[in-house]
């Protein structure tokens, strides 16, 4: 069954900005469900449609089965968002944000409390409890952020950007809590995300999008395969020299694109075993120093910029983080 | 209701700074304003001025008490509690009634402080318990309208700066151009019509009538009370239309 369903759904603001258009999606339940896109894709927008938050100009969304405009209440008891910015009362301590929370989906207080202890311990929380709030890191406040949106126990959990300004440990934590939270309630978790290797590493689905439109949904085995991408990967002695040879590599004829990503240029050829053998050619004729080369699958990354454009469109330092850190482990 | 009410109550407690702040120019001048100018208003027939001018000081509470509750929106909208109220299951009513109770709330704890203040300058409500249980309600019926103004008006600007900028433009002319601080009688032309088109020189002449005279006259006090509801009535409507508008973009 689907958890949430989207037709034709479109969201032009009174200032004229179209920011979603015809956009269709399907979510399935009990799936982790991913949602990347540049900045101004329209992400946001369709998470506060899909939070009731915003009505839609035009379109349908189902939410497990329900209209959504038709019945707002209905669909708010049944979900919950952690938003991009963390949000916490703090003048409240740790129990109280969490019964407050508790107190406005309307959960028996008696509940409340079983579900309050077991979360603190699923989100490792309980050492907090006695400092207050404003003594918290930012990765605990987004641990706690969390742990209070599930006090409720949605059907369905929205993420904006769950993991923004976390260090990579936190962040990790953060990717085994979600997965947890699938596996053990069923929750289906809709994300949105900057970095394509949180979107790697916990989707069940992927969707892409542009403009506010699809580009593409599925697995990321099957996003992989939509845009059968051959590519090379060279590698040089520093990101330096790597930069120097990819405006040279990829004025080639056989070079779709060219991407510096720490001290390798990766190239997106048509035919990787035939452009292997002739950039190779090419590489020891002009004498250029190499230290290798090699056929490479495309990441996620790759589909994402052949699908969304170009490197304009990248989300800045998540992007690049990602690659140092990818291409560290690859190479 | 109860639950963001006693979620507002807490940010209160935690932020008594803010009390402070909305009694302190209202005890100003209900402590130094009528020590300095009750002398020079003997001839007027104003036997206590501090009496006099307490009505118009509990407006002024009332107002401020009520302008700080609007500021809670630009607050929950910066830590997101806002938004993560708005999709919650609890209705947009609740959300709203549960912020304008807790202005009322600091209201009511505010005159009552400056009511206690003006016991020591031998102020006393002549009508007795049904006179202060009038000038209760009175006092509900106001802290209502304004914090139901101040929760649109709140909504409708972008910032805290601007918001207390536009409020105080508001309140200034509306306190002096009503009888706040002098008995309007004596003015004429188009002063005296605009003291008599404010609504509030109204609710401060009937919290007057109840302070100084041992009868209540209800021809005084209904009227104005039936006007305040229907004042409500409309502040309460802004305030929802106001916040329904925030997810009609």
């Amino acid at each position: 069954m689907l958890a949430i369903e989207t037709h034709e759904l479109v969201k032009q603001y009174k200032n004229g900005v179209r920011a979603l258009d015809n956009l269709n999606l399907e979510v399935n339940k009990g799936e982790i469900f991913s949602l990347l896109g540049p900045n101004g894709a329209g992400k946001s927008s369709l998470i506060n449609i899909l939070t009731t938050f915003y009505k839609p100009t035009s379109g349908n969304v189902t939410m497990l089965g329900k209209d959504i405009c038709k019945e707002p209440a209905w669909v708010r008891t049944q979900i919950a968002c952690v938003a991009q910015h963390i949000s916490i009362d703090e003048h409240l301590s740790l129990m109280e944000n969490m019964m407050f929370q508790s107190r406005l989906y309307k959960v028996d207080p008696k509940v409340a409390k079983i579900r309050i202890n077991s979360l603190i311990d699923i989100f490792e929380l309980s050492r907090y409890l006695k400092y207050p709030i404003a003594s918290y890191s930012g990765g605990v406040k987004r641990r706690l952020d969390i742990a209070m949106n599930m006090v409720s126990m949605p059907k369905i959990l929205f993420l904006d950007e769950p993991t923004v300004g976390m260090d990579a440990m936190s962040r990790k934590a953060m990717w085994e809590m979600l997965l947890k939270i699938r596996d053990e309630y069923g929750t289906t978790i809709f994300l949105t995300t900057h970095y394509l290797e949180e979107a790697d590493r916990l989707s069940d689905t992927i969707c892409i999008m542009k403009d506010g439109k699809e580009v593409v949904q599925g697995t990321l085995k099957s996003l992989r395969g939509y845009i059968k991408q051959n590519m090379l990967c060279i590698a040089f002695s520093s990101t330096g020299e790597a930069k120097k040879y990819k405006g040279i590599l990829e004025n080639i004829e056989i070079t779709k694109f060219a991407d510096v990503r720490d001290n390798s240029v990766a190239l997106g050829v048509d035919d990787s075993r035939a452009s292997f053998t002739m950039v190779n050619k090419w590489l020891l004729e002009h004498h250029v120093a190499f230290y290798a080369i090699e056929i490479v699958e495309p990441s996620l990354e790759d589909v994402f910029l052949a699908l969304t454009g170009s490197e304009e469109n990248r989300g800045g330092d998540a992007y690049d983080e990602y690659f140092v850190e990818k291409y560290k482990m690859e190479i | 209701m109860m639950n963001i009410l006693w979620r507002n109550i807490k940010w209160r407690f935690e932020n008594k700074f803010t009390i402070i702040i909305t009694i302190l120019q209202p005890l100003l001048w209900l402590v130094l304003y009528s020590a300095v100018a009750g002398s020079t208003m003997k001839d007027t027939g104003i036997t206590n001025y501090t009496a006099f001018i307490l009505p118009g000081v509990m407006f002024l509470v009332t107002f401020s008490s009520c302008t700080s509750g609007g500021i809670m929106n630009f607050l929950m909208k910066s830590n997101g509690s806002f938004y993560r109220i708005l999709i919650s299951p609890v209705s947009r009513s609740s959300i709203v009634f549960a912020q304008m109770l807790e202005s009322i709330l600091v209201s009511f704890f505010e005159v009552t402080i400056l009511y206690v203040v003006s016991i020591l300058f031998s102020v006393n409500i002549n009508s007795g318990i049904l006179g202060i249980v009038f000038i209760a309600i009175l006092i509900f019926l106001l802290a209502f309208f304004l914090s139901g103004l101040a929760y649109a008006i709140s909504l409708c600007l972008p910032n805290e700066v601007v918001y207390e900028t536009v409020m105080t433009a508001i309140v200034l002319p509306i306190f002096f151009l009503s009888s706040a601080l002098f008995p309007p009688e004596n003015l004429s032309g188009g002063l005296a019509v605009a003291v008599k088109l404010n609504p509030f020189t109204h609710v401060i002449n009937a919290l007057r009538s109840l302070i100084f005279r041992e009868k209540i006259v209800f021809s005084e006090v209904l009227p104005i009370i039936l006007l305040f509801v229907l004042m409500c009535c409309g502040s309460y409507a802004l305030a929802m239309w106001r916040l329904k508008k925030e997810t009609n973009v």
